[in-house]
């Protein structure tokens, strides 16, 4: 029978050395960020439920989870997520505290994804969830965190925010079925003008139809505004409008304002996000490296009805870039290696010690002599070699 | 600022595009006389590279836009249909029509009885999503070459394929069962490219759509 005993499922790897590093540090300056704006880490378990991420609920289709079965046969999946399982825990063990809950995670996130695409089963994602709060303020917060994240590890990135509840506020006003405003809905996502066009050609002339139609194209700066103003817009959605607005000119106070863009045509995950939902991007990556959102309705799903927003980075992209600009420190061989002669084996232990306590970064040697000791030193780039005796000679290569 | 990327089907539609371009005013001339290069220049006016095309086979042109190493991609519908998934879809470029459509052999009655039916395409994600709209439980065969080989050798009872004239249909004793929709070239944009260059991505699909209204 054909061994998989050499190779990683397709769609996983191996990180070697500075990739380690790589995400290390990045996962180490985000943890800065966020526990020093008062967030608390959690974990949560890599197995959990399907029940937990109901594909009604999460957004998450059910052939994208891994899934297997526990010992009673009930259905379990790897975390295909990491917003579900701390909705589940606040709604849970967290909801007699005090809100705001300030929450955070770094943790991998399993998907399926279709094979030899060259995309990742396995990311890792960090991020944070401000529970229990509404309104400008919390929103500001999420932003403000997702701000400080990205320019602590790539200055020069996009912030993108757009409003969930412009669209449906929109869509609400189409004399539809469900099936065609989910398919207005996708042609949108994906900026489909053909395709959109084509739905709408088929309906009435009105001035929701028109709204629809300008929506893909209500991308970029400040003239954003300006633009949807002058659309026949219903009451609801002139009320989000005016929001957002507000909320992109505190936002220019953090970010300079040629780096923020707005997007009434963010429509992804509808049924999940509620109101604000914005996106980082950077010129090394082809898609968002951070995404987030208000979903005010999801906890109401836990029995547990509370208004909450977040965000999540991905951690492997951004240490995949660092990599790239050279940002991340090459791995560096060990500054001494320390021989031990016959007899000697202890006391060469106790200097390995010594040199570590200092900081001095040291191998204890495992070889019989020291000319294979000195050659091992000499092929992995060690400068000193310490050779323990009755006194310590320093051999310097 | 780098020069926008543009990956371009290889054959007809590239031709097509090469001459959009012309239209705009581009000059073309190192696309045309390519040689055995992959990746070309394409100039404006002033002799300057506005473009840079890189020449890929059709599902390529969308793994590469999708990954965002081209910024734009030129592709026909049918690929994007079977491959895509994630990257705007801007412009219906008019060029390259055809359409999809479930072909069987002529006279028969594909939709009536119980049995079961086993479908022959080259395309076996659009196959399965048009059965799978109609609810109906079909098995899906990939072929790599000629299509309308398998029902007469009676591997399948139908097939799903692209369909231009007709022709080729009619010579080996099928015929269109159901068309399943029109075809036509795309200009796909990956997502990020589209947030960070705006401004140059939406000034060439204007240019694009005038030339298109110009010229109809």
């Amino acid at each position: 029978m054909k061994k998989y005993n050499k190779i990683t499922p397709e769609g996983t790897r191996d990180l070697l050395f500075e990739e380690c590093e790589a995400r290390r540090t990045v996962e180490k300056t985000l943890a800065d960020v966020f526990s020093s704006r008062g967030f608390h880490e959690v974990v949560t378990p890599g197995l959990e439920f399907y029940d937990v991420f109901d594909p009604e609920h999460s957004g998450i289709a059910q052939e994208d989870m891994y899934k297997m079965s526990d010992q009673r046969g009930r259905l379990v999946v790897m975390r295909p997520d990491a917003t579900m399982p701390i909705a589940r825990l606040t709604a849970t063990r967290l909801k007699r505290q005090p809100s705001p809950v300030r929450l955070f995670y770094n943790q991998p996130v399993y998907r399926s994804n279709p094979n030899l695409m060259g995309r990742s089963d396995e990311v890792v994602q960090t991020g944070i969830e401000l529970l229990g709060a509404s309104g400008k303020r919390a929103d500001l917060e999420a932003i403000a965190a997702a701000v400080e994240s990205l320019g602590r590890c790539i200055p020069d990135f996009r912030l993108e925010i757009g409003h969930a509840g412009f669209y449906r506020a929109a869509a609400a006003q189409l004399p539809v079925s469900d099936d065609v405003r989910e398919d207005i809905r996708r042609s949108i996502e994906s900026k489909n003008y053909p395709a959109l066009d084509n739905i709408l050609d088929g309906l009435e002339k009105s001035p929701a139809v028109d709204v629809m139609r300008r929506l893909p194209r209500l991308f970029g700066g400040e003239e954003v505004f300006e633009e949807a103003a002058g659309l026949c817009l219903s009451g609801e959605a002139q009320e989000m409008l005016a929001y957002l607005r507000e909320l992109y000119q505190s936002v220019k106070g953090l970010v300079p304002g040629d780096r923020v863009m707005i997007d009434l045509g963010l429509v992804q995950r509808n049924d999940y996000y509620t109101g604000v939902v914005f996106s980082g991007y950077v010129r090394e990556y082809g898609d968002a490296v951070l995404y987030g959102g208000r979903y005010d309705n999801l906890l109401a799903f836990f029995d547990h009805p509370m208004p909450a927003i977040g965000f999540a980075v991905n951690v492997d992209a951004i240490a995949q870039i660092l990599l790239e600009k050279g940002e991340v420190l090459p791995v560096r061989p060990a500054e001494v290696l320390v021989h031990a002669q016959d007899g000697f084996e202890v006391a060469a232990l106790a200097r390995v010690s010594r040199l570590t306590s200092v900081g001095t970064r040291c191998e204890s040697s495992v070889f019989d002599t020291e000319d294979e000791a000195i050659a091992y030193a000499r092929s992995k780039g060690i400068p000193r070699v310490d050779l323990v005796g009755e006194a310590v000679r320093t051999v310097a290569l | 600022m780098k020069p926008l990327r543009i990956a371009l089907t290889k054959g007809r539609l590239e031709k097509d595009t090469v001459g959009l371009f012309e239209r705009l005013g581009y000059d073309c001339t190192e696309v045309k006389n390519k040689g055995r290069r992959l990746i070309l220049p394409i100039l404006d006016a002033d002799g300057n590279t506005a473009f840079e095309v890189v020449l890929a086979k059709a599902a390529d042109v969308i793994t590469y836009v999708e990954h965002g190493v081209c910024d734009l991609g030129v592709a026909g519908k049918d690929t994007i249909m079977e491959h895509g998934s994630s990257f705007y879809e801007v412009l219906d470029l008019g060029f390259g029509k055809c359409r999809f459509a479930l072909a069987g052999p002529v006279g028969k009655d594909f939709f009536t009885g119980y049995k079961s039916r086993t479908i022959a395409s080259k395309y076996p994600n659009v196959a399965r999503t048009f059965f799978e709209s109609k609810a109906m439980d079909v098995r899906v065969i990939k072929i790599e070459g000629s299509v309308e080989l398998a029902p007469l050798l009676g591997l399948s009872d139908a097939i799903v394929d692209i369909v231009e004239t007709g022709s080729t249909l009619r010579e080996n004793g099928l015929e269109v069962i159901e068309t399943i929709c029109e075809i036509s070239a795309r200009m796909i944009v990956n997502t990020a490219a589209m947030k960070l260059r705006k401004a140059e991505i939406e000034s060439l699909t204007k240019q694009i759509e005038q030339a298109k209204e110009e010229q109809p």
